[in-house]
């Protein structure tokens, strides 16, 4: 046991949202490249506290493990991060880990992310193509603009950018930074430029872009890098024209 | 964050005059403030009458509260309003944007506590006719003149942060780079408002006039 490198890993439990919350500690074998979904695994597989008691497997959203699907975001020692591309060997010990803030809590660290697909709902966030006739090839999309668009489309719904803005909380509606940026994705295309007026239109409701205060947060915490910033800037020009100058240019 | 609703509101026009206010009229004033102020720079006399000139513009009840006081309340009490809306986080993510996202709350606050006592020693008390000696003598108070410089420098630092805010908000800098250069150029507003705004003080606590060379000589 001496010689065995080992992990001190400390989980926020909670069985249901009215349930009470408490920490769990658990001492883990250390193994090379370990990140913390494996060990959220690893005590799925032998679940016993760091102190010998018995205690059932965490529950954890998780799916694809190489920072696509989006689906593991949790806090880790404080901070939103995706727990399958947090290495262990990096984060200071022992490791935290609770659930994300700003969603309804499910059981431990699963939450309920629906708010962010009712809000892409808001917006449109999607191009329509269907039709009940053949609507033929749709225009070409310039370089440039698939340029612009490519980082923009990289978005996981992972939730990181809500989750470290002081502007999304229990006493705001504010639908946050990845629903903006998915405006300008779906904006910026031919076809989907169809309905822009009606994004923006739901950019002005409540909980829109107005409730954006530039901190700025969304932009270092996304882990997919996407220019988070840029976006709602770009977005709240074409917002403020429409809701300003709408009625005078039409 | 609560249960989605699409029955449109008024928050974003409010939220919009918010932001607009803060540049017009109420950042525009300061300018205007700090640029008649520092007439004291110069001279009792030319601080006395750039201030006589203000105190007898015509329609000036309407000015005032048009044009600076409906305004600030508004910008003010808007801004109280948003304050309680947001939940800062600085302690858990110390980014610079954060961080001013926290003291321009804070620096609002102050402003505001502070605009609202110097309106009434100098507005107030003196009935609008405020001369160079009543300020002066305020500022022998030791208590009035640390409040001074601390709503002086909140208020600056203020409008350097929100000219970087508005520029942003406005999606007048659109790109990363744009954007740095809007947060140099509310930076530079903001150290030039608090370096402007001291140096006025300093000349009514010390009857100090550093440009007096610029009259005539007698
Ligand atoms: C010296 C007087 C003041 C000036 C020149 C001023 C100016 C500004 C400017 C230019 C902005 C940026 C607008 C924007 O966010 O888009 C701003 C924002 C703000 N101001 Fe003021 N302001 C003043 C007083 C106040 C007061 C008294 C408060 C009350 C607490 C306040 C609270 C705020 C808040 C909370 C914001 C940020 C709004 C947001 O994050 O969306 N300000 N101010
Ligand atoms: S924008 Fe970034 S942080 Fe926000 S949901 Fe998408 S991937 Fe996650
Ligand atoms: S498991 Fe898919 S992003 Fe982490």
């Amino acid at each position: 046991m001496a010689d065995a490198k080992l992990v001190i890993v400390k989980v926020k439990r909670q069985t249901g949202p009215k349930e009470p919350a408490r920490w769990e500690e658990f001492s883990l074998k250390w193994r090379p490249s370990m990140n913390v979904i494996i060990c959220l695994r690893d005590i799925a597989e032998n679940p016993v506290t760091r102190d010998g008691k018995k205690t059932t497997p965490i529950s954890y959203d998780s799916n694809c493990l190489e920072e696509i699907c989006g689906s593991c975001a949790m806090l880790i020692n404080g901070k939103a991060r995706m727990a399958c591309s947090a290495l262990v060997d990096q984060l200071e010990q022992p490791i935290r880990i609770e659930p994300l803030s700003k969603f309804p809590l499910v059981r431990d660290l699963t939450v309920d992310r629906q708010f962010m697909f009712e809000s892409l709902k808001r917006v449109k966030a999607w191009i329509p193509i269907d039709g009940t006739y053949d609507l033929g090839e749709g225009p070409r999309v310039s370089p440039e603009t698939q340029e612009q668009g490519y980082p923009l489309s990289n978005c996981i719904s992972c939730g990181s950018c809500l989750e470290v803005c002081p502007q999304v909380n229990e006493h705001s509606q504010f639908m946050g930074a990845a629903i903006i940026s998915q405006v300008r994705l779906f904006n910026l295309h031919p076809t989907g430029a169809m309905n822009k007026n009606e994004r923006l239109a739901a950019l002005m409701g409540p909980g829109g872009i107005q409730d954006c205060a530039n901190a700025q947060n969304c932009v270092h915490a996304c882990p997919k890098n996407i220019p988070l910033t840029e976006s709602i800037a770009a977005v709240n020009r074409e917002v403020w024209k429409q809701a300003l100058l709408g009625w005078l240019v039409g | 964050m609560s249960a989605t609703e699409t029955q449109p509101d008024s928050s974003y026009l409010l939220r919009k005059l918010h932001s607009f206010t803060g540049i017009l009229p109420v950042g525009a004033f300061l300018a205007e403030h700090f640029w008649s102020n520092s007439a004291a720079l110069v001279s009792r006399a030319k601080y006395d009458a750039t201030s006589e000139e203000l105190q007898t513009i015509p329609f000036r009840l309407l000015v005032e509260w048009g044009a600076i006081f409906l305004p600030m309340l508004f910008h003010g009490g808007y801004g109280i309003y948003i304050w309680i809306k947001g939940k800062s986080n600085v302690s858990a993510y110390p980014w610079v944007g954060n961080w001013l996202y926290t003291t321009q709350r804070y620096t609002g606050l102050i402003a505001f506590a502070y605009i609202a006592w110097h309106l009434y020693t100098e507005r107030w008390l003196t009935h609008g006719k405020s001369t160079y000696e009543n300020v002066a003598q305020d500022m022998q108070n030791p208590w009035y003149l640390a409040f001074f410089v601390i709503g002086v420098l909140a208020s600056s630092f203020h409008l350097g942060v929100g000219i970087w805010n508005f520029a942003c908000k406005w999606g007048l800098a659109a790109t990363v780079k744009a954007q740095q250069a809007a947060g140099r150029f509310g930076a530079l507003v903001g150290v030039t408002f608090g370096v402007v705004g001291v140096l006025i003080i300093l000349s009514f606590r010390f009857d100090w006039h550093p440009f007096s060379a610029y009259l005539p000589n007698k």
